[in-house]
């Protein structure tokens, strides 16, 4: 395999395929979602004549891993949100808080990062979240620091495990490195990326936080986890549990996840539930990793992202610690230019396709995750390009709490991402 | 126009009677006491209304409705989640105009109580209320702030600012005593 191979003359058709879907999933025109706009930029890669059919097939199909894996999670966040779960760890955290609105800032963010850590960042912050703000609000406390502090911390702490990001996953895959070796590096990066954000947050909030808070409602008008179902809280326990095992062994994560999901499906029906075991499956979020795989192995077979690579990794390939910090940067970057899953797609086909040595290799992986999960930290909805087009459409109401979210962000992102890297360059390069 | 009336009618400071307080909720309580040694004793001709606004801001930041953030989620059922949030807000006003009635009640005996609770924009909707509820004065106490709160440059938030900016009326601004 050619380390570094040039542009071909398809280079300039599949940039622009690639560049038009993207600005698709940004600006949805008429509604149209991620996914379709995903699908809709895979099918016209393919009549392009960019990716043949059967290698789009086998493009899906190889990407079955990652595919169930989602299933099983987007499944078992489900599940856990049915639950009551959600609840009874906002009910802890206001109880641990005591009415004090300094600690309840820090129960907020530990309960976020424990959630985003075992169930995803989208978990924490789609979930967790608006959770969150009925707690704050019955405080009598002003929300905006709680509501941000939730979801700085679904991204910062999601470097955590495999599970904590779809982008972990991706990365790894493409990679062809094992996500879960990545844990010992990640896992301590990501504790210091949320102790870095949670030392933000109190900095910056350290006048506006009062002393107590307005309001002490009563300590058993907060959910408990009593409520939620006894076995159900076992199942999830044992989730867990094989999860971790189906880990340490190396097998694939995918099936493993399913397994977990099952099992919380299988226990939640013993419990009376008559919902659809199908329900809250992010089937969209499925279309959206197939649709972008092919698309991304349409620039990937016209050369551009191995020339990305040259481009970016090219002068410091040799260097592991400074393909762990140019790949932090791109990954950052790349996240707010379009999305941080299209950019965790790219940058992983780039370093895939510049065949870097083992070490190197994975230096970029690391770096890469660490970009694109901290990056989106940015801006409140995933990339300063979404943002933009949020300001465009000058949504009611957005002006202020946006500047002050990007105020916050504009702290929070270098702070948090310098952290992890600092952890990832101490760990994950053999000095 | 307003000199006119200045000259002609009640005068406004001295003696309003219908005093429109703006809370955002955690404020010093100390704050009735210094507001009674500026008006004096309350009695039947003070008119109070006590108004906490919800800001819209944070909630409209939650991803529940932006629709688009990464992930194409399992997104909760949208009406349950917005019904739980807004019992959640007007549970905390209610509660924190409860708790601000009975100081006032005690603060400025004899006087009229009412409050409201509102939704928006709170430097906005501080002056419909103003206008609504023909103000004499408007009262804003100083955020609560655990730092020192002396006068100053920049000693001001955005909502205070724009309400002295734009106000019909008096404001009479509550700063936390030393």
């Amino acid at each position: 395999m050619a380390a570094i191979s040039g542009l071909t003359s398809a280079a300039p058709l599949a940039t622009v395929i690639f560049l038009v879907t993207i600005g698709l999933v940004i600006a949805r025109p008429r509604g149209l979602t991620e996914a379709r706009a995903a699908l809709l930029g895979a099918g016209v890669m393919v009549v392009a004549g960019l990716v043949p059919p059967g290698a789009a097939a086998s493009n899906v199909v190889g990407h079955w891993n990652v595919l169930l894996f989602f299933v099983g999670l987007t499944g078992a966040a489900a599940v856990a949100e049915r639950s009551g779960l959600f609840d009874a760890v906002a009910g802890t955290s206001a109880r641990l808080s005591g009415g004090r609105p300094r600690r309840l800032l820090v129960a907020v963010v530990m309960a976020g990062a424990i959630v985003a850590a075992l169930l995803s960042n989208d978990a924490a912050a789609l979930l967790l979240t608006p959770v969150v703000y009925v707690l704050v609000a019955r405080f009598g406390l002003e929300p905006l620091p709680y509501v941000l502090a939730c979801t700085f911390v679904a991204d910062t702490a999601s470097l955590a495990l495999p599970v904590s990001n779809p982008v972990n996953v991706i990365v790894s895959d493409r990679l062809g490195i094992s996500a879960v070796g990545l844990v010992p590096v990640l896992l301590p990066a990501a504790i210091a990326a949320v102790i870095a954000l949670l030392g933000c947050l109190l900095v910056i909030y350290r006048h506006q936080l009062p002393a107590t808070s307005p309001i002490v409602p009563a300590v058993d008008s907060w959910a408990s986890w009593s409520g939620v179902p006894r076995p159900l809280l076992a199942a999830f326990g044992a989730a867990v549990t094989v999860f971790a095992i189906a880990s340490v062994l190396d097998l694939p994560l995918g099936p493993a996840m399913t397994a977990a999901w099952l099992l919380l499906l299988a226990v939640e029906r013993r419990c009376g539930s008559k919902i659809g075991p199908l329900e809250g499956i992010g089937w969209s979020l499925l279309v959206f990793v197939a649709g972008m795989g092919i698309l991304v192995d349409g620039l990937s077979s016209a050369g551009v992202t191995a020339w990305l690579a040259s481009l970016v990794l090219g002068p410091v390939r040799d260097v592991p610690a400074a393909v762990m910090v140019v790949s932090a940067a791109a990954g950052a970057v790349g996240a707010n230019l379009f999305n941080n899953l299209p950019a965790a797609f790219v940058l992983a086909d780039a370093v895939h396709g510049a065949g870097l040595s083992a070490a190197s290799a994975h230096a970029a992986a690391i770096g890469t995750i660490i970009g694109a999960d901290l990056g989106p930290n940015l801006t409140p909805v995933g990339s300063v390009a979404t943002l933009l087009w949020f300001v465009l459409l000058r949504q009611r109401g957005m002006e202020v709490s946006t500047w002050s979210y990007i105020r916050v962000g504009l702290i929070v992102t270098p702070v948090t991402i310098l952290a992890a890297l600092g952890v990832g360059l101490l760990l994950g390069i053999p000095w | 126009m307003s000199e006119e009336t200045a000259i002609s009618g009640e005068p406004a400071m001295s003696e309003p009677r219908r005093l429109l307080v703006a809370l955002a909720g955690a404020e010093d309580p100390a704050l009735v006491v210094e507001l009674a040694g500026v008006l004096g004793p309350g009695g039947p001709t003070l008119d109070i209304r006590l108004l906490h606004v919800v800001d819209s801001g944070p909630r409209a930041l939650l991803p529940i409705g932006l629709g688009t953030r990464r992930g194409p989620w399992p997104k909760p059922p949208e009406r349950s989640i917005q019904h739980r949030l807004t019992d959640a807000e007007d549970e905390g006003a209610t509660a924190l105009l409860v708790a601000w009635h009975d100081r006032f009640a005690a603060g400025l005996p004899g006087a009229t109580i009412t409050t409201e609770v509102r939704r928006g924009q709170p430097e906005q909707e501080i002056i419909a209320a103003a206008k609504t509820f023909r103000a004499n004065a408007v009262v804003l106490a100083a955020r609560p702030r655990t730092g020192p709160a002396e006068p100053g440059p920049r000693s001001l938030g955005h909502v205070a600012r724009f309400v002295v900016d734009h106000a019909p009326v008096p404001v009479l601004l509550i700063r936390r005593s030393a």
